[in-house]
């Protein structure tokens, strides 16, 4: 985990941009869905405040056309004289008896057909007793039974209105409530009451009058002036008394509201509420909130779609962050691969305007850096061959033969010591150049190689050129590249005494400060120098005299050991002689 | 290994989003998971509370013991409206929002058979036809076709109050193998001595007329079902004066409703009730009145020969509905009313349902003695009459008829001569029915 931690913060530029990008993405997306869904429900709303007020109004005239039916029911059976008769009459004799009955019978089924009231159950209890119920599954108890319902002291008190009222099912009816419009039966002239009718609609009868406006999370609950819930799609309602319901309905009904909206029992609900003035109750049209809005804002839709535009939104960025950064990346990638000795690694120019600049750039120093290494290769060669040629030049056969010959000559003369004394030189110098393979030397050991050099110089071509060194003696200890005076040494023997045929060779070697001198002078000839009295002769010379191959191979070796600030200078002037300084750390 | 990385990161973040969206569907899944076995279902339709759907009941309870699988919607609706319902149902040629399963009164089983010929189910494999009681069969079936399950007797018996008798001066065995007139001597004592009517009669129910012309095997068609035969019905035309000589000695209650008739006889208002069988546990269900009641056989047309002391009223039969589902229907149909003999013993002692399945008349549950009537084994007097009722076609027509002949009985009360009276009853029906 840790690791992975890493790894990402180590990809900080992607890293940085992609969770940028995609918290922006994200919260962009759900704030915008989030007030969407707020707008969204706030119209639904207020849509179905308006509509569902509709609704209420088409119930309404659904429960009115209901209502009239029965009053019809009423109308009629008030007017039968038939059922007058039947109810009022003392019991006859079993002929009138039957004749009475059949009679109100024959009327009721008429009334019935009539007005098509098939599901209407119509009960008709007389004072004297008597009763008939239309249809024994709404009402098979006793008369009696019925006149002790509480129904049927309302209907008493009401004066001949038509009362509706809540009857639960039981043993003498279907296990179903009932919705019971009941009503006094009144003479007209005298004012006496005769009967109570009594006409029972089945709950579920009742509902059909609302029932296809009503669904998940709207309800319509029907509750009369007690609060008393009488009919209402939620079937477990019925019969319980909701005193917070009628209270709600009353207030919306009293202030005018279209609807209101509140919470009942834990639920966000929207209340519509209206008075039935006709039936004295109330239509009461509770939308669940939670589920209405759920039903027509498909909440999950839009957090699908929200969640599908995130993903491929962060996907779409994952993909662009990751391609801009891709080049960013390898050439951070190849830089870092550069410090294992690799100066090869160049970058393809690609990727956006600021990489290939980069690339371009990183190529070119590549390039000069790659540049700069060979220079420094070759120089290397250089120095090299170099010294290979100084050592050459040190065992220059030419060198061997000539000593050799001087050598001879001796033999023949017989001069032993001298031979002797030839060899012992020759043998010392040849030790010292070939076999020490060191680059530096003492300058002690230095001036021995350059005494058996001139030792046998003069043996082969007499003494007339004289070597003297002065040498301050803090200097001998010193370390000098190794044949550094012999070239100069020959070069005075062999060219600077051509017209002359005496004279002179210094050899100084001093300490200055920080830095050693060495000085080579003749009182030769002289010779004309190009340029500057401080120019060395270039190696491609006219001048065979000057062996310059030798004496630039000093100068260069002296400037690749030790920097520009030392090195050969040459003062000459014809007839005088010359001065070779040779300048060294000390 | 970046790349890994980033893939993880971004795994995330879908992951995140997959997430918020799983849980709306699994609160989803356990809205909409509804029933999805492939229970069977069968709905019955009936009348009658405390007889047929507590019968049906009974049968259900049996067979779902056995068959877990099927579920068995019992509804309570008022004969008329059953009749209604199908009639709309079939005549549109639609069995949907039809039950699988419905009752029909014997009375009015071949005007559906004949009417809907294809629309029942032929049950002539599923029972035997045979084990039932004979004069079940003429409703039930159709050409040789047996298309319901014969269900209740409804053999007819008088109900007695023995301590009104008592007080009038008879005991039950004067009741015995009486006829209406004699009845009728007894009727007026009773009213004489304790003030009660005899009877209650409702003025919209022939039903007293139906028992007395099926005990003497007559009705109100001739045996081909179909010729009305009401004119020179000499059985009919007993029965109308009977049921004058009844109302003009005024020893009737009239009633006006079911609950008045049941009142009639609960209260104590009358002395005895001419009726079938089925309404015993409407007696019964008068718990104070135990002992005090008998059941005695019908009274006999005195002047009609072949009438005999057994008829019926008002029996049912269970049909199964050509539609879908048939065959559980029929399968249940045929293995509890149309087999089981237990379920017969149970429905007698704890319904009190006498069936007309013969192999189980003879279980013990038919001989056993009820206290309330006075320790009579009704039952097995009942079973015993069933076997005596005479076997008459009732044809397709018989409420139809009947609401001529109520039309046509007031006016005979109302003093038209019977000969009128029936020849217009005649005239009319031939007039309807053809």
């Amino acid at each position: 985990m840790k690791r992975q931690i890493k790894k990402i913060t180590d990809q900080t530029l992607f890293s940085k941009i992609f969770v940028v990008m995609s918290i922006s993405i994200i919260s962009v997306t759900i704030l915008t869905s989030w007030v969407t869904v707020q707008m969204s429900q706030k119209l639904f709303v207020q849509t179905f405040s308006i509509t569902n007020s509709k609704i209420i109004e088409q119930i309404k005239s659904g429960l009115q056309s209901t209502h009239y039916s029965n009053v019809n029911i009423a109308i009629n059976v008030a007017q039968s004289g038939a059922i007058k008769s039947f109810l009022t009459e003392a019991n006859g004799n079993s002929l009138s008896n039957f004749k009475t009955t059949f009679s109100m019978n024959d009327q009721m089924k008429r009334i019935q057909s009539g007005i098509g009231a098939k599901n209407v159950g119509i009960v008709v209890v007389g004072v004297n007793g008597k009763s008939y119920a239309s249809n024994r599954t709404y009402w098979s108890g006793p008369p009696g039974e019925l006149l002790r319902n509480p129904i049927t002291e309302n209907t008493w008190n009401h004066n001949g209105q038509m009362l509706y009222s809540y009857m639960a099912g039981g043993i003498w009816n279907s296990a179903e409530p009932y919705v019971v419009a009941s009503k006094e039966l009144i003479m007209p002239e005298t004012k006496k009451s005769y009967g109570t009718l009594f006409m029972m609609i089945r709950e579920n009868e009742f509902r059909k009058n609302y029932a296809s406006f009503t669904s998940k999370g709207n309800d319509v609950i029907i509750l009369d002036q007690h609060g008393l819930i009488v009919s209402s799609n939620r079937q477990e309602l019925l019969g319980t008394e909701s005193p917070e319901i009628l209270k709600n309905a009353r207030d919306i009904q009293q202030l005018g509201l279209v609807s209101k909206e509140m919470k009942i029992s834990d639920q966000e609900v929207i209340v519509l509420a209206d008075y039935l003035p006709l039936y004295d109750f109330y239509i009461v049209n509770i939308i669940d909130k939670n589920t209405m809005l759920n039903h027509m804002l498909n909440r999950k839709a839009v957090i699908f779609i929200s969640a599908g535009i995130i993903a491929v939104a962060v996907l779409v960025v994952y993909f662009i962050t990751k391609r801009l950064t891709k080049s960013l990346r390898t050439l951070v990638k190849k830089m870092s691969n550069v410090t294992k000795k690799n100066f090869h690694n160049y970058m393809s120019v690609t990727g956006s305007y600021e990489t290939k600049q980069l690339s371009k750039a990183f190529n070119y120093m590549l390039d000069e850096l790659n540049a700069y290494v060979s220079q420094l290769v070759e120089t290397q060669n250089e120095q090299r061959n170099a010294e290979l040629a100084a050592l050459q030049q040190q065992i220059n056969p030419h060198f061997l033969y000539n000593t050799l010959a001087s050598v001879n000559m001796l033999v023949q003369r017989g001069n032993k010591e001298m031979i002797t004394e030839t060899i012992h030189s020759l043998i010392s110098l040849l030790q010292n150049t070939i076999s020490n393979v060191k680059e530096t030397i003492s300058v002690e050991q230095e001036l021995l190689n350059l005494k058996h050099y001139v030792f046998i110089n003069q043996v082969r071509y007499g003494d007339q050129i004289k070597v003297d060194y002065f040498i301050s003696p803090d200097c001998l200890s010193s370390q000098v590249p190794k044949l550094v005076l012999q070239p100069f040494i020959e070069n005075a023997f062999f060219h600077a005494f051509n017209i002359k045929s005496a004279g002179y060779i210094y050899v100084v070697i001093t300490k200055e400060r920080d830095y050693l001198l060495c000085e080579v002078v003749d009182n030769g000839d002289g010779m004309e120098l190009a340029g500057d009295q401080d120019t060395i002769p270039s190696p491609s010379s006219a001048r065979q005299l000057f062996n310059g191959i030798g004496i630039r191979n000093v100068h260069e070796r002296i400037l690749l050991l030790y920097g520009e600030e030392f090195g050969v200078s040459i003062s000459s002037t014809l007839g005088q002689g010359t001065k070779i300084s040779i300048k060294l750390p000390g | 290994m970046k790349r890994q990385v980033s893939a993880v990161l971004l795994a995330g973040f879908l992951l995140l989003t997959a997430c918020s969206s799983k849980s709306n569907d699994t609160a989803n899944s356990t809205d909409s998971g509804g029933n999805q076995g492939s229970s069977k279902e069968i709905t019955v339709w009936a009348w009658d509370k405390n007889f047929n759907i507590a019968a049906m009941n009974q049968a259900k309870d049996v067979y779902v013991k056995d068959h877990p699988d099927v579920k068995i919607n019992v509804v309570e609706y008022a004969q008329d409206d059953i009749i209604q319902k199908l009639n709309t149902g079939l005549n549109s040629g639609t069995t949907s929002g039809l039950p699988n399963i419905v009752l029909i009164e014997d009375y009015r089983a071949q005007s559906f058979l004949q009417t809907y010929p294809d629309s029942f189910q032929d049950l002539t494999s599923s029972i035997t036809a045979s084990d039932f009681a004979e004069y079940k069969l003429g409703p039930t079936s159709m050409n040789g076709k047996q298309y319901g399950v014969p269900f209740d007797s409804g053999v007819a018996g008088m109900y007695v109050r023995t301590d009104y008798l008592q007080d009038a001066g008879y005991t039950v065995d004067d009741l015995q193998d009486i006829d209406w007139q004699k009845y009728i001597e007894i009727g007026k004592a009773v009213k004489e001595k304790t003030g009660k009517d005899m009877l209650t009669q409702d003025p919209n129910d022939l039903g007293l007329i139906r028992m007395m012309i099926q005990s003497a095997g007559s009705w109100y068609l001739k045996s081909d079902g179909s010729t009305p035969d009401l004119k020179d019905n000499a059985a009919l035309k007993e029965a109308f004066q009977t049921y004058k000589e009844l109302m003009s000695a005024d020893i009737v209650k009239i009633t006006s409703d079911w609950n008045s008739f049941l009142a009639g006889f609960n209260s104590g208002d009358v002395a005895s009730l001419p009726s079938g069988n089925w309404i015993t546990p409407s007696v019964k269900a008068q718990a104070d009145q135990a002992g005090k009641w008998a059941v005695v056989p019908l009274p006999k047309l005195k002047n009609t020969a072949g009438s005999v002391h057994a008829s019926n009223l008002g029996g049912s039969s269970w049909y199964v509905l050509n539609s879908d589902g048939k065959e559980a229907a029929a399968d249940f149909l045929a293995q509890t009313l149309g087999s089981n003999v237990d379920l017969y013993q149970s429905l007698v002692t704890d319904v009190g349902v006498i069936g007309t399945y013969k192999p189980a008349s003879e279980g013990d549950a038919y001989k056993s003695e009820d206290e309330f009537f006075g320790g009579q084994a009704v039952v097995s007097d009942f079973a015993k009459w069933t076997t005596e009722i005479p076997k008459v076609n009732y044809g397709m027509h018989t409420y139809a008829i009947e609401d001529i002949l109520k039309v046509e009985m007031r006016n005979f009360l109302n003093g038209s001569d019977i000969d009128k009276v029936l020849g217009d009853a005649q005239s009319q029906t031939e007039a309807q029915i053809k």
